[in-house]
């Protein structure tokens, strides 16, 4: 059985472009384009892996992965965030709040491809 | 100013009329060795032999005299004292105003360029850094980027993709090269506003964008099609900025229900849209009616009002702009505008024209009022309010009020005999 990533991002054209990628490379792919409920869509959809905007319409993607790291049943879930927000400060605050890999908008698609493929594998 | 800077002085100005120490010393009534002395400031003078030297330079005596130039030196020492990594004499500062009283002008002058440059360059960047509008829009810009680079990149790189698959990808191309052109060309708009643009103030971008969209005139809400929450949501507000969105839409719903619109026009129009009148005929607090007043729907027969509402700081809270009267978005606007004097007269409405350098006029309505309840041996806070419209024709009663010459901003505003000015005419030659 594939593995399964789940996007948490709003803007649809990214959305689409990572879902072709990551279902090319093996992948099921699922998304959610609001923060609002996104705890409750990764619950249901158990991916191994989550890709994570920070600036989200009504909650935000540093709220959300709090929320997945203080959640017992998804502690451990790698979580790659995908941002526009590449200060410094930003990323410092990510990988304070326990995110597995940062990366800034825009991206290499083969860099991204291959880098969650490496979180998948570890 | 040191005794050096004095002997230095003399000497420089005795050069400057080409005599010698000799001729100098002979005019003067005083011996050419005192004199030597005296240039060398291995002597001090004051009194009588100062005076003698000054007449005979043909010069103020308090040119030459002590203090005469401390500013300068100051100002030259300040400049010194920004780049001390060159290693300027610093403790020869006197020395060098004296000697070369041209290059310290000079000198003085680019360092007071210098620092209102670094001024404007703080301002600029308060403003990027603090302005959600455009980090919105930054941000918004690096995801259309990101889905055109990431899109593009798939076509380039995967020619086997499925045909209906590289349609659609071509056609996310196309959406997303124009939503990043609507957005970069809203970006220009926001630093180079047009003359038609109503742009508030930034601290509430969603709300402000949703005004001006609507023209100052939320009728969804004023006719209860449209609740708070239903255009908040409808908005996609960033969690942020959702708190005072609300709060702002919901003061509008407030403005709305005291005031619904039908009977308030209907009482304007009976008071030819004098705001004093209509609150006293309502019964409801001047600021409101004034608010009101700028938020009404448009129509060629009613004035078209414009609002600034500032904090006891001066401050912007909040602004509507007119096509003829551009209210700056950092602050740093005329002091001369009757708001801020009205700031120093609570509760009393200041009513005038103001003439712009364009050759406009506009009345103007200002108001300033507490916004807490005073303590005692405490001064309240306050707020103030200045309503506007170039529509003055259409309103009663404004034959016999003062007329000021206001302008903008000291920068573009050519009333150089100004006595509130307070930094340079940038278009001066």
């Amino acid at each position: 059985m594939s593995k399964s990533v789940a996007i948490i991002e709003d803007e649809p054209f990214i959305v689409e472009a990572l879902t072709f990628l990551l279902e090319r490379a093996g992948l099921t792919v699922r998304s959610f384009a609001n923060g609002a409920g996104s705890i409750e869509f990764i619950q249901q959809v158990t991916p191994d892996l989550v890709i994570l905007d920070i600036m989200l319409p009504n909650i935000s993607g540093m709220e959300i992965l709090e929320n997945i790291r203080n959640n017992q049943g998804l502690k451990r879930l790698p979580v790659l965030m995908l941002t526009a927000k590449g200060q410094k400060r930003d990323r410092k605050a990510a990988i304070d709040a326990g995110v597995d890999l940062f990366m800034t908008k825009p991206f290499s698609n083969d860099e991204l491809v291959a880098s969650v493929l490496d979180l998948l594998d570890s | 100013m040191a005794r050096t800077l004095l002997g230095t002085r003399i000497r420089e100005a005795r050069r400057a009329k080409r005599l010698t120490q000799k001729d100098l010393a002979r005019i003067a009534g005083i011996s050419a060795s005192y004199l030597n002395l005296i240039e060398h400031n291995r002597r001090g003078i004051a009194g009588k032999t100062l005076l003698s030297l000054a007449n005979a330079l043909e010069i103020d005596q308090s040119l030459l005299s002590e203090g005469s130039d401390r500013a300068l030196v100051d100002r030259v020492k300040k400049a010194a004292l920004s780049a001390s990594h060159l290693k300027p004499e610093t403790e020869r500062t006197e020395e060098f105003t004296a000697r070369y009283p041209g290059f310290a002008r000079l000198v003085a002058r680019l360092q007071d360029q210098q620092e209102q440059q670094q001024e404007n360059f703080a301002a600029l960047a308060d403003q990027m850094h603090n302005d959600p509008f455009f980090a919105e829009s930054i941000h918004l810009m690096l995801s259309n980027i990101t889905a055109i680079h990431s899109t593009a990149d798939i076509l380039a790189s995967m020619p086997d993709i499925p045909r209906d698959q590289s349609q659609r990808f071509l056609q996310n191309l196309l959406s997303e090269s124009a939503r990043l052109s609507e957005t970069a060309s809203d970006v220009l708009d926001h630093f180079e506003p047009s003359s038609d643009a109503q742009v508030a103030s930034p601290d509430n971008a969603p709300f402000d964008t949703l005004l001006e969209q609507h023209h100052f005139y939320l009728e969804p809400l004023e006719q209860g099609r449209e609740s708070v929450a239903e255009m908040v949501e409808k908005l996609a507000v960033p969690a942020a900025l959702q708190i005072q969105t609300k709060a702002s839409l919901q003061s509008y719903v407030d403005m709305a229900t005291t005031l619904p619109i039908q009977p308030f026009l209907e009482t304007a129009q009976a008071h030819h849209f004098d705001a004093l009148s209509i609150a006293s005929d309502m019964g409801v607090a001047l600021p409101l009616v004034m608010f009101r007043l700028a938020h009404m729907p448009q129509a060629p027969d009613m004035p078209r009002f414009g609002l600034l509402q500032c904090d006891g700081s001066g401050a912007v809270l909040y602004r509507k702009q007119l096509p003829v009267f551009a209210l700056p978005r950092f602050g740093g606007a005329c002091p001369l505008w009757p708001i801020y004097r009205s700031a120093s007269q609570p509760t009393q409405p200041i009513a005038a024209f103001i003439d712009l350098p364009s050759g406009e006029r506009l009345f103007t309505l200002s108001y300033s009022y507490p916004t807490e309840v005073a303590q005692i041996g405490m001064p309240a806070q306050s707020e103030s309010i200045m309503l506007f419209t170039a529509d003055y024709a259409l309103i009663d009663g404004l034959k016999s009020l003062p007329q000021l010459s206001v302008g903008m901003q000291c920068a573009v505003c050519p009333r150089q005999k100004c006595s509130a000015r307070r930094s340079a005419y940038l278009l001066d030659k």
